[in-house]
């Protein structure tokens, strides 16, 4: 959808709208392979955490100060970076 | 991309461009484009055929130097299975293009 | 020397339809993505060569996403795209490129990106005459963006603007991923 139909989904509290357009952003163009691209990145987070190795804990506090839109942005750059690490990439425009 | 070419094009310099997707291209209704019936990301061809790159981009130029009517769009007449042939022909004779 | 003298196709009758290998491009997008794809009503009024090819400077654009490897990517995670553009210089060979795109495959591009930006290509056809020159940069930017009207606002006008009062373009080649 484009950012104009995002904003009117949002008005009129239409979130149904707005997640299929996430999945479909996510499954390059594929709805059902964004939700299923939704469930690897937390599967992978947790995977990464079974290792058990130290964490910085006081950069993502510092982190957390940022303002909300970089925050927002950040979400989306930590879900693709969670996908390449658990080595399926899908994005290849083939959808 | 269209956008870009008809902004471009507005401003008095003249464009061509090169394109996969005729619909999307006769839709924005863009000044010259040369049409390639290839999939996306080989709008020039394939790696190290510097022969076929070369021949795609010449045909995109000569748009520039001889088109009339504006909207022109023109395909370039090699299927997507002769240029992977070539380029497989030339691979298994151990040299590249 | 012309376009027309270096081994160009020859004439192609325009009425021959090729076939799209992915039919319904436009169609497929925007069932997806409602709103995110243009169609004009009219066309805009052509440009024309004030000189032949061999004496004008010829301006690269893409989408594909390419920069310099010692820039920073352009951000291709964002999901209503990135409404900026890179400039790449016109000197610039395959090792000093990179690509970083979601959504379009570039496995043939990462090896050699004369594919998708046939930079190279241009370079050898100023050698030899056959165009006048390039402008000193190149420009690329991501195709992906949900809002066509900032897009048109911002990337399209700046670009086109950058195109004819910075780089002095004669003509430009429109390179999509």
């Amino acid at each position: 959808m484009s950012v104009a139909y995002l904003r009117g989904a949002v008005a009129r509290g239409d979130l149904e709208k707005v997640i299929r357009f996430v999945r479909l952003h996510l499954g390059d163009g594929n709805e059902a392979v964004g939700k299923d691209e939704v469930d690897r990145s937390w599967v992978e987070a947790v995977k990464i955490l079974l290792r058990e190795e130290p964490v910085d804990r006081k950069f993502i506090a510092g982190v957390l100060e940022k303002d909300e839109s970089t925050l927002a942005l950040l979400l989306f750059h930590l879900h693709f970076y969670l996908i390449r690490k658990s080595g399926r990439w899908i994005h290849d425009g083939s959808r | 991309m269209g956008l870009i070419q008809r902004a471009i094009e507005e401003r008095g310099v003249p464009t061509v461009s090169v394109t996969v997707a005729r619909d999307v291209t006769e839709l924005i209704k863009v000044p010259r484009a040369l049409f390639v019936p290839w999939p996306m990301g080989h709008h020039f061809g394939v790696p190290f055929h510097r022969e076929l790159q070369r021949r795609v981009v010449l045909a995109a130029l000569a748009l520039l130097e001889n088109s009339e009517d504006p909207g022109l769009l023109i395909n370039l007449p090699m299927k997507w299975a002769d240029v992977r042939r070539e380029a497989k022909t030339l691979t298994e004779q151990g040299r590249r293009l | 020397m012309t376009a027309a003298d270096s081994g160009a196709l020859p004439t192609i009758d325009p009425r021959e339809a090729g076939t799209q290998l992915r039919s319904g491009l436009w169609k497929t997008i925007n069932e997806r993505y409602p709103g995110a794809m243009i169609r004009k009503d009219s066309f805009v009024p052509q440009a024309r060569l004030a000189n032949s090819l061999s004496q004008s400077r010829l301006v690269m654009i893409s989408s594909c996403g390419v920069h310099l490897k010692t820039d920073e990517p352009l951000d291709v995670c964002h999901p209503f795209g990135d409404f900026r553009f890179l400039r790449v210089p016109s000197s610039a060979k395959h090792e000093d490129l990179i690509i970083h795109q979601l959504k379009y495959p570039h496995d043939d591009a990462d090896l050699d990106i004369n594919v998708i930006f046939p930079i190279e290509r241009l370079q050898e056809l100023c050698e030899e005459g056959v165009l006048g020159g390039l402008t000193p940069n190149f420009f690329s930017f991501i195709g992906y963006n949900m809002d066509p009207d900032k897009f048109e606002r911002t990337v399209a006008a700046d670009i086109a603007q950058a195109v004819v009062e910075k780089e002095h373009a004669d003509c430009a080649l429109l390179a999509p991923a």
